[in-house]
């Protein structure tokens, strides 16, 4: 009888799981949840196949995880299920003999951005390279933070893909969030002098300040401590043992909590922000944006000029002296991506 | 003799049994007797001129008989084969006695009809065959080992089976070397990272960890106000909407957050107010935009959450 009991309950506590996948609006924010595919439409080479898989687990939870693509799937066969199922967003992967593409779209009608993968590493390959890999079981159970960092809002492809990154992950109240919730961070830090974008993907974990290391490892731990070399137990307490060499620089990294959040970190207790990396880890660059769905118009391309980006091109050296009304005129220009456009204006007045 | 030669007589025998029905019982007997009669054979099956077309005749029908001249064909190449892989293997001079025994059965052939024209001509054939079998087997059996890297059944094709592995090492290496090429560019672009972090990485964790702090200490602030009310009640979330509001105007730092002015606030139709607050929030939030950017150098474009002060 216990025993039926309690598989009852875990079903009672597992069942809202999908069914809050299958809402499409935030019960929180009101806003439309974005969802993602992450995949391809060719043959990936092993290494490849695992990025796409490491993609997919970063895009978590919102997306497909153990979405299957077959060959004969076009780009039309993805659009028609994505309509139902609320999906917002495309993360498409290719490979040539030469390259390396990420496509990132939005889904109904672009705009769509070709990112060329100068190079990546894997979770795995990051997890081998540290000495003690972390990944808590709820990880991946709540969306990422992103930091978009280095995108100035001058060139306007720049500004596209801030707003498609902004987008592509659910936004946050912070008059409701909670920060249990918040623990990874996706990071996307744009080098004006190389054009590379830096593509990091870290979990956050706080650490109260001011604890010696001895104390903070017997609450994290639940296990007994050695006692063996001290002469009276206040000696575990009161003696320091050596601080942390990261110590001095935590001063920029702490936060004052408002509330509890897990065993260790305490409300209006200061806690320090540590980040360790959990992959996967890609330097990419912008190469190309198109208006529609991998279809459309050239908005902007790296490589080869066309004609209304020249002209855009010559338009904004033109404009450089004045940024302020250029900042306007290329929200006028923006023709792709009206929406996203909206959006951006929002932000920025709020 | 062990067992296994015995066994390998019989399919010496049974190769051409087709030919003789009833010999077997002989054979024992026969065989007894060729270990005494040994030199004779070789002078006595020598193919006349007037037999040879009849041979050739002969041949024609084996030929067209199909079956057989398969099974023939078969077997002896088979045979053949063995005995040199018996041969090799102690070294025995018996394929003398193989052969001999051939030979003998074909005598008590033809002891039988004393050497009648066509039966003799059967036998004959036969034995001929047999004495080209002789031949090449001896002429195989005179060949020294050599080497015996390529194995000593084969010697005589040695440098064709050289020709044969190296042309299969070509292969190989072409294939591995096209493997090797896929290889290349399947993991074109991989990089394992290192296991300390250099400059870069540090930098950019600073960035994310400077992002983060910024957006928890927003929440903060924001939640601070909310504490011990839960907003899923709705008498608490009545107040929770007026503290937001009011923390959302201390916030802009213009209007002043007394009750009374929040009384006249929430009288006065809702837009008026925050029109004006919206015009006067606008520049300023703009400014301190910029202020933000002039200040550091990468300016957070964006922690997702901190845009949505509305309630």
């Amino acid at each position: 009888m216990g025993r039926f009991k309690n598989n009852k309950k875990s079903r009672v506590i597992v069942k809202p799981i999908p069914k809050k996948n299958q809402e499409d609006v935030s019960h929180v924010t009101g806003d439309k949840i974005p969802k993602s595919f992450v995949f391809s439409r060719m043959k990936l080479p092993g290494p490849v196949k695992q990025l796409q898989m490491d993609l997919r687990k970063l895009m978590l939870p919102y997306t497909a995880l153990s979405l299957k693509e077959k060959k004969r799937n076009t780009l039309r066969d993805f659009l028609n299920v994505s309509g139902p199922m609320g999906v917002t967003h495309f993360l498409m992967l290719s490979k040539t003999a030469s390259s390396l593409s990420l496509r990132v779209a939005r889904t109904p009608q672009g705009p769509t951005l070709t990112f060329k993968i100068h190079q990546y590493s894997l979770a795995s390959d990051i997890a081998q390279s540290q000495l003690r890999p972390r990944c808590p079981q709820d990880l991946f159970k709540s969306p990422p933070l992103i930091v978009l960092s280095g995108f100035g809002s001058q060139e306007l492809h720049l500004k596209l893909a801030t707003i498609m990154f902004q987008n592509i992950f659910p936004a946050i109240d912070i008059n409701t969030v909670k920060l249990s919730t918040c623990q990874r961070l996706v990071l996307l830090n744009y080098n004006k002098d190389t054009k590379l974008i830096d593509f990091r993907h870290y979990s956050i974990r706080l650490q109260p300040v001011g604890v010696s290391r001895r104390i903070r490892k017997f609450v994290q731990n639940h296990q007994v401590p050695d006692l063996r070399n001290l002469q009276d137990v206040s000696d575990f307490v009161t003696k320091a043992g050596y601080g942390s060499e990261s110590e001095g620089d935590e001063e920029a990294a702490t936060v004052t909590l408002s509330s509890d959040l897990g065993r260790v970190n305490k409300g209006s207790t200061k806690s320090a922000v540590k980040l360790q990396e959990i992959g996967p880890r890609m330097t990419m660059q912008l190469v190309k944006v198109e208006e529609g769905l991998c279809t459309g118009g050239i908005i902007f391309s790296e490589y080869e000029n066309v004609d209304g980006k020249k002209e855009k091109l010559k338009k904004k050296q033109d404009e450089e002296g004045a940024e302020e009304e250029e900042e306007d005129s290329e929200e006028e220009d923006e023709e792709g991506s009206e929406e996203d456009g909206e959006d951006m204006d929002e932000d920025f007045e709020d | 003799m062990s067992t296994g030669e015995e066994g390998h007589m019989e399919m010496a025998d049974r190769g051409s049994r087709k030919r003789r029905v009833g010999v077997k019982k002989g054979t024992k007997a026969a065989r007894n007797k060729k270990l005494k009669s040994k030199p004779s054979s070789s002078d006595r099956f020598k193919v006349t001129m007037k037999n040879q077309k009849l041979f050739q005749k002969r041949a024609r029908d084996y030929n067209s008989d199909e079956e057989e001249e398969e099974d023939e064909s078969k077997k002896q190449p088979e045979v053949t084969i063995r005995e040199k892989i018996f041969s090799d293997a102690n070294m025995g001079p018996n394929y003398e006695e193989i052969e001999e025994e051939d030979g003998e059965d074909n005598d008590e052939n033809s002891d039988g009809e004393d050497h009648g024209e066509i039966e003799s001509g059967i036998t004959k054939f036969a034995t001929d065959g047999c004495n080209a079998f002789k031949i090449a087997f001896k002429a195989i059996m005179k060949k020294t080992k050599g080497d015996d890297t390529l194995g000593p059944v084969l010697s005589a094709h040695k440098h064709l089976i050289g020709e044969k592995l190296a042309e299969e090492e070509a292969e190989k290496k072409a294939k591995g070397q096209a493997r090797k090429a896929k290889h290349l560019i399947a993991e074109k672009g991989h990089v394992k990272p290192e296991s300390y972090l250099d400059s870069h990485e540090k930098i950019l964790i600073g960035v994310a960890t400077k992002g983060v702090v910024k957006l928890f200490n927003a929440v903060n602030k924001a939640q601070h106000a909310q504490k011990g009310l839960n907003p899923s009640r709705s008498k608490d979330a009545k107040v929770l909407k007026k503290r937001r509001k009011e923390a959302f105007f201390s916030e802009l730092g213009k209007t002043k957050t007394d009750p009374k002015a929040q009384k006249s606030e929430e009288e006065a139709p809702a837009w008026a107010p925050l029109r004006d607050n919206y015009m006067l929030a606008n520049p300023k939030l703009k400014d301190w935009d910029k202020n933000q950017e002039t200040k550091e150098g990468d300016d957070f474009a964006a922690m997702s959450g901190d845009e949505s002060y509305e309630d």
